[in-house]
Parts: C-alpha cells; structure tokens; sequence
C-alpha cells in the first residue's frame, strides 16, 4: 500500500490474554509490518525496521522501565530510508524464499562506528527487491549510510543474485572490522579501522586448502571447492571467526582454519548464534531434499561441551521425545535471543503459516502445553500472549532495558512490536492506531481491504463498559456474519476493541468465504450507540 | 371469485412465510448476501421499490429486460425509465431502461442497474487512511420476448456484470485490477395475463454455460498473479411472482406478491432446504386520487411506502406520458432508513 511517514497516535493496550501485561501508550512506528528488530545500544533502545509495500523505514524506541518491571515507551523516532531501497527482500516479506539463510534479516548493533547494521537490497528488472546492494549502517534516525558492495566478476554467472545476499554480520570492535557473509561469495571484510575511509576485501572459504583465500578475478566459483558462506560470528570469549557453511562449522583461529565439529561436518549450516550465560552456541542446519526442507537445531551448552549436539525437544512431564518440531513442519530459525541461561529461538514454517519462539534451556525445549490431540506446544506466540493478533514474528531479540535487566522484542507482520521485560512472562504491544471518537463515533477497519482468512480489525472506543454487538452485512444490508454479541468491552482512552475477537475474516456465518465486495460493519453497545465501519474482500473461493 | 381481502391475507401470509424463511434457519450452509447479486436482488425502478420490489407480474414494470423479459413482449411504445437512489452509508444507485416493440408479437429491451459506494476509506496496515474510493457494481440487461398469444409471452434475457472496486490506486508493488466482468449469463421467463385482474410470472435467473449452469467465474484480482484469484457467483434464482387488480371503493388498487428462491450451491438442482434461500416479496398500490398512486410493501424484511404522479406532456400534436415516483425504504436489519429515491419514468408513442 502507499506509505508516507505515519501520523503520530498514542497507542497501546492490550484487552484479553492471559498472559498479556501493560498497556503502553506509545508514539508508533514506522509502520506495523516490522520485520526486524536488534538493540540500539544505549539501556532501554530498540531499533525496528518496517516495510510497508515499497516504502521502507526504521524506528528508534526508548522505553522507561519502572520499578514494578513493567515497561513504558518514552519516545520514538522514525525514518523512512531511500525508497529504492530495503533492507526486506521479497522472498522474506511474502515467505516465499526457502533457503533458512534469507529466511531471516541480520540486523546486528555494532557500536558508534556503524551503529545497525542491516542488508540492503535493489529492485531487480522485474522491480523486485532480491537485488543484494550492500548493507545499511544506521547511526540514528537521521543518519542512515548506505554502502554498495561491488560485485565482483565472478559472480556474473549466477542467475540468481540472491545466492550471494548478506546473510550474516559479525563486528569485531578491537580491530573495527564488520564480517559479512555473502553464500556463494564467501566473506567479506569491510574494514573501517582506518581514518582515511572503509576497504572492502572478499574471502572464499577454499575447502581443499582449508584456508580463507582473496577472491581474485580469476577466481572459478566452483562450489565443490569453495564453500558458501551463511552466518559469520565472532565468538564472545576467544574472538575467534565462526563461520556457517555448506559443509559445516569453520573457525578461523590464531592456529588457522578448521571444521571443527564432527557432527556436522558435512552439514549445510545456516545458521549460527552465540550468546547467554553459560555460554551456547546455536547452529542450524537445513537443506532441500526431494520435496521438503530438512532442519534441524544443535547447540554447545555451556564449556563442558566439545561438539554440537542435537536440541532435546520435552514433553510437559519433562520426557524427552524422538519427534521433535521438525518433523512436524518445515521450519527454520529467525532469530536467537539469549537472557542468561535461556536461548529464545524464533522459528517459523516455510510459507510463514506458523511462528513462535522456542524457550530453549540447559535441557532442551520443554512443551509447555499437550493439546487434547496430545500434541506437544512448544511454540510460544499469539497462544501464549506474546502478540494479541495471529501474526507471523518475523524477528526476534534481546536487549538492554536497564542495567539489571534484559528485555525481549519480538516483531511481526502488521501487528508492530511487542516488548517483554520479565522474559517473555507478559507482553506489551506496540503499533500505529488512528485516533477515535468515543462511544462509537467512528469505527475503522483496519485494513479496510483483505482477502478472505486475513483480518481486518473493528476498531472502536467506547467510554464506559458495554456490551459490544458487532455484525458484517452486505451491500443490500442481508446480515453475513455476527463477529461477537454482547461481548462485554472495557472503557479505554485509546481503543476498547479486543483484538483477539473483533475482527472480520472476510468470511460468513459459516465460514464460507463472502465473494468480492464492500461489507457493512455495525457495532453497536448496549447504552443506544451505533457506529459503522466498511471493509472490502477481494473474495474469496466457492466452497 | 377471491374477495380482496381474503387475497391480501394470503399474501401477507405467503409473504411472511418467505420472509421469515430465512430467520427461521433455512440458510445454515450459506448466507446469501454473501454472494455476488446483489444487484439485481435489490431491484431496479423505486416505481416497484415503493412496493415492495414486486414487478415481475406486472406489464407495466420497468425496466422490463431485467423485472421479466416476457413484459416485453406486450409494449406497444418505446418506453423508458430514470432512477436514482441514496441510500445510508453513502450507498448510491439506480437503474436505467428503454424498451420497445419490435413487429407484431416481439418486444426488446435493454436494463442497465448500479449500485456503488460513494466514499470507502482505504486504510491501510498501519490504521492510516490512505484516501477514499468510489466503488461501483453494475449489471447490464438485454431482454428479448415472444409474445406467444395474447395472454402469454416468453422472454429471455442475456445479463453481465461489470464492477469496479477502485482501490488499485493506493496499492503499491501489487498490480492490482480494479475492474471485473462476469460471463454472460441468461435468464428465462414467462408471463400470462390470465384475465383482466389476475397475471402471474415465472423467472429463472443466472444459468450460465459452466458446469451445473451455475453462473460462476474466475476474478483475478491481480495482474501479475500476487493475489489469488477467487470467484465470482451469483445464485440461480427461481422467481414467481402474482399480481391482482381490480377496484376497491371506485380507486384502482393492486397487490404483488413474489416468492424467491436462491439455490445457494454450485449444482445443478438441489433439493436440500439447507442449501436455498427463500425470501418473499408483497406490495399493494392505490390510486388514490386520479393519476396519483400510494404504495406500500415488503421485500423480505424491509418495508417501502411509495407514491407516484402521471401526467402528460404535450409536445406538438403528441402526448408524452410520464409517471414520477418516489420512493421511502427501511431496511430493517440494519435499522436504516433511507428517504431519497427518485424515479422517472414514460413512453414515447
């Protein structure tokens, strides 16, 4: 849709939801379809960044946290960045890119030099963002660098230019150096340490010498030889260069370069995170057979570990289960937060039907419900309180809200943020709302435009408690569908609507889908107040 | 002989029997305004709307090609008719028509009814208005009757739709199609005039061409294919309609009686009571002073009053008649009233 910058709105509440905590009443973001979220340095900042069609921008929040561990927003401030430029590709902001390592943005804080540090991307010649450009680095909202990364010669051959996409960075701070990894042209240095400007040089990973080589002109990016590079970390306490490849875990060390875990050995890595107390290192794995994509999580828990081993999935008592989240879905990580000893890694299905965040702890992952079926939930999210609308998260981090806790945030597609500063006990969300007049004065429907399955928001205010009726009719006012009746809604300065409930799905009373046209949306209280809103569904198939 | 009153009392009874079709659970597989039609389900001519859009057994209704193409068959002047309606939530249409003979026993007529959305926020994700847009949804008509014998006549009619949306503006990275053209879907008619007093109408509506002769089809809301495409349809439609005229204290009265089934399935016939709608449609008008005619009536759950004024121009040596009505209508579902509806109608002789 066309975006410009968003006019500020309080926002924030939440109604309903176990486990839902504080209303925040907020300046909003840049847009709600946030895709990617990393800390801002300083205690209590976040960065966000959005894509809203074309248009991409990012926000710098600051929270105040107060005594009692709840979190308030102070303050937020946004920018759009060039709008031939973004920082989401396609493949990620549709889902439809099944490679684990595009299925998630690197979004890494690295300190005064850089600052945020995000891929770019171009419009290719079918006006698609899935042109890699370089990477953005993000001061403050007011300055926002873009660097273009050449392409060398070599890559000319690809026909897929997102095989050589950023898909990890890694800052070394002493020798201020951003690491990049870019798939199938290995890694990159951009060097900064000098004050005469930035240099960039090019590394492949050559398997058969087993060093790190400059990629030359003449260079045949043969990748039985060279590896591709996915994910770049710098390891917290030795410094050393870890590398996740096609053919497993690379470390470059004062003693050279080496594979240094047999269980992955061959393995296509992915992914690879550090972080937490004790320390874990994170990889993920995956590939595409014959028809589905294959993952897997492995970890080093803590110094006593040598190798990666396998992530333990539990069931509620604690068992641990052969089957784990894998063999249900095609999933892939996100992201991984890690506060002290606990990893949160995000993970979301190929085609983005499903997302959550695995808490992830000296054990394993343990199910934190078994459903009727006896299937085992270990996925937290909408179920858990951790957004009070059914979006895809799309990103996932940690940071620092002040000196003695860490928080958790968690970005989704249309719903904006939401922050934790009990590790993920209770939630707060964060996004764009429009003013409203009260006792029903006026409803918005947000969007006001879906297709049949998305939800479009009745969004209204009422200034004291009422029971809330709202029914969708058509154009020749038959009714379609009753959303909730008499469902008792609280007074709010902002917004009374519970998001779980209102809302309509472009679909009838049962469940067909309504065919393409404007509804009539009537809410109504039981003190004599109407309201009417409209939504149009695309429409939807006969079934 | 039916005494009048005994036939308005079975007319509120069948009336309310079909209206009441549907609160009574008939529609538990689907619900009908869920569906494309609604056009044509809200009728055309606030001449009919006034009571109760009743029109099919009527000779004089307009615009023929859509009440029933068999009405065609008995013009004798080329006819015309102008309506425009306002409806609450800036809800705008109306219908137009022309009509005439065509040699001794055919008539031809052509029907074009509109139905639009004068301001339809677009907001978008982030709860920010981008504008307003003015969608609209037409049908178009083109009707063809044989009259049989004197008192009978069959029609047919051959209809599509036409819809603009209007909301591709303000999407960005989608090439989004705005407008949507059905197939050509044909309706059947018959009509007899089986005395002065009593006519009667049979109306099949929305076959199609396709499997089951379901008047069903693919929109593509996109162009370059990121939306999925989804359907369009319209149910088939059995319409019977009644009419009686006759004269109560000197003044010419009427009353309209319509009962409607919608097979709200993609089949060919279906005889589950769960997938059909049916709904009912009555009206009554008096001529209450001469040319001067009050109407009351029903269409489904919602009542309409109407009145209506004929009178001549004289242009030359001819005489133009022309009737005015108007037109007032609750809907009662919604609890909306709407007081505008205007309609002009004439023949040219």
């Amino acid at each position: 849709m066309k975006f410009g910058n968003i006019k500020s709105i309080v926002a924030g509440l939440l109604v309903g939801g176990a486990l839902c905590g504080n209303a925040i009443a907020a300046e909003t973001l840049f847009s709600n379809n946030v895709f990617a979220v990393a800390p801002a340095g300083a205690e209590g900042s976040l960065w966000a960044f959005s894509r809203n069609g074309s248009y991409s921008g990012v926000t710098l929040l600051t929270f105040n946290v107060p005594d009692k561990g709840s979190v308030s927003l102070e303050s937020t401030e946004k920018e759009a960045v060039s709008d031939t430029l973004t920082a989401v590709h396609n493949g990620f902001l549709f889902d439809s890119d099944e490679f684990a390592e595009r299925r998630r943005i690197p979004a890494v804080y690295t300190g005064s030099k850089l600052g945020l540090v995000l891929p770019m991307f171009a419009m290719d010649d079918d006006d698609r963002y899935l042109q890699p450009a370089g990477f953005f680095s993000i001061l403050d909202p007011k300055t926002i660098n873009e660097y273009a990364i050449e392409v060398p010669s070599n890559a000319e051959d690809f026909k897929d230019p997102m095989k050589y996409t950023v898909s990890g960075f890694a800052y070394d701070s002493t020798g201020k150096r951003l690491w990049l990894a870019r798939g199938a042209l290995g890694l990159m240095v951009h060097d900064v340490s000098s004050n005469k400007g930035s240099k960039d040089t090019t590394f492949v990973l050559n398997v058969e010498k087993e060093e790190l080589e400059q990629l030359k002109g003449s260079t045949v990016l043969d990748s039985t030889k060279y590896l591709d590079v996915y994910d770049v970390r710098l390891h917290p306490e030795t410094g050393d260069l870890w590398l996740a490849t096609a053919q497993g875990i690379w470390v470059k060390s004062s003693s050279g370069l080496k594979n240094v875990s047999k269980k992955l050995k061959d393995s296509r890595v992915t992914g690879l995170w550090m972080g937490g107390n004790p320390l874990q290192i994170i990889a993920e794995t995956n590939y595409k057979d014959k028809k589905n994509v294959v993952g897997g999580l492995w970890r080093i828990y803590g110094e006593k570990s040598k190798d990666f081993v396998k992530v333990d999935f539990l069931d509620t008592a604690g068992k641990v289960l052969k089957k784990d989240i894998y063999d249900e879905a095609d999933y892939t990580v996100g992201d991984v937060a890690f506060i002290g000893n606990k990893a949160f890694v995000l993970v979301r299905t190929a085609g983005g039907s499903a997302s959550g965040y695995l808490k992830l702890d000296s054990l394993g992952v343990k199910a934190w419900e078994q459903d009727d079926d006896g299937k085992n939930q270990w996925l937290y999210g909408y179920e858990t309180g951790a957004t009070d609308r059914r979006f895809v998260i799309k990103s996932m981090c940690a940071f620092p809200l002040s000196k003695k806790r860490m928080g958790l945030a968690i970005a989704t597609y249309g719903n904006g943020i939401s922050v934790s500063a009990d590790s993920g006990a209770t939630w707060n969300v964060i996004l764009n709302r429009a003013k409203l007049d009260n006792n029903l004065g006026s409803i918005r429907m947000v969007p006001s435009v879906i297709t049949p399955g998305d939800e479009a928001l009745v969004s209204y205010k009422v200034g004291r408690e009422s029971k809330i009726t709202i029914e969708v009719f058509s154009y020749d006012m038959r009714k379609v569908r009753t959303i909730v009746k008499n469902a008792v809604r609280n007074a709010d300065a902002l917004r009374s609507t519970n998001p779980k409930e209102d809302f309509w799905d472009g679909r009838d009373d049962h469940g067909k889908d309504c065919t393409m046209g404007v509804y009539y949306i009537r809410v109504k209280d039981n003190h004599g107040h109407i309201g009417w809103g409209k939504a149009m569904t695309l429409g939807g198939n006969f079934r | 002989m039916i005494k009048f009153k005994n036939l308005v009392v079975a007319a509120l009874a069948v009336g309310a029997f079909a209206s009441s079709a549907m609160a009574i659970g008939f529609t538990k597989k689907s619900e009908l305004g869920g569906f494309d039609g609604f056009v044509e389900r809200m009728g055309a001519g606030v001449r009919e709307l006034g009571r109760g859009n009743t029109g099919s057994a009527d000779t004089a209704s307009m615009p023929g090609a859509y009440w029933n193409p068999a009405l065609l068959g008995f013009r004798e002047n080329i006819g015309y008719t102008v309506n425009f309606e306002k409806r609450d939530l800036d809800r705008i249409g109306g219908a137009v028509g022309v009509e005439g003979k065509v040699g001794k026993r055919m008539g031809v007529g052509f029907a074009m009814l509109y139905r639009g959305d004068t301001d339809f926020k677009v907001i978008d994700d982030d709860d920010k208005t981008l504008g307003s847009a003015s969608p609209f949804f037409s049908m178009f008509y083109l009707g063809f009757a044989f009259r049989a014998t004197r008192q009978d006549a069959f029609g047919l009619s051959l209809s599509m739709s036409y819809d603009n949306l209007d909301v591709a503006q303000y999407f960005d990275g989608i090439e989004m199609e705005d407008s949507f053209r059905s197939p050509v879907t044909i309706n059947l008619s018959w009509f007899r005039q089986w005395n002065e007093k009593w006519s009667s109408s049979v109306i099949i509506r929305n076959l199609s061409f396709s499997e089951n002769l379901s008047a069903k089809w693919t929109k593509n809301p996109s162009k370059d294919n990121s939306l999925a495409s989804t359907e369009g349809v319209r149910p088939k439609v059995l319409q019977i309609g009644i009419g009686y005229r006759t004269k109560l204290l000197g003044k010419n009265v009427g009353a309209w009686m319509e009962a409607i089934d919608y097979q709200v399935a993609d089949t060919l016939l279906a005889f589950d009571p769960q997938l059909h709608v049916w709904t009912g449609r009555v009206g009554f008008d008096c001529e209450i002073i001469p040319n001067g005619t009050l109407r009351i009536g029903m269409d489904d759950l919602d009542w309409m009053f109407g009145a209506g004024y004929k009178f001549d121009i004289r242009i030359g040596r001819k005489r133009f008649p022309i009737e005015v009505n108007y037109a007032f209508l609750y809907e009662s579902r919604a609890g909306i009233w709407t007081p505008f509806t205007l309609g002009l109608r004439g023949y040219i002789p």
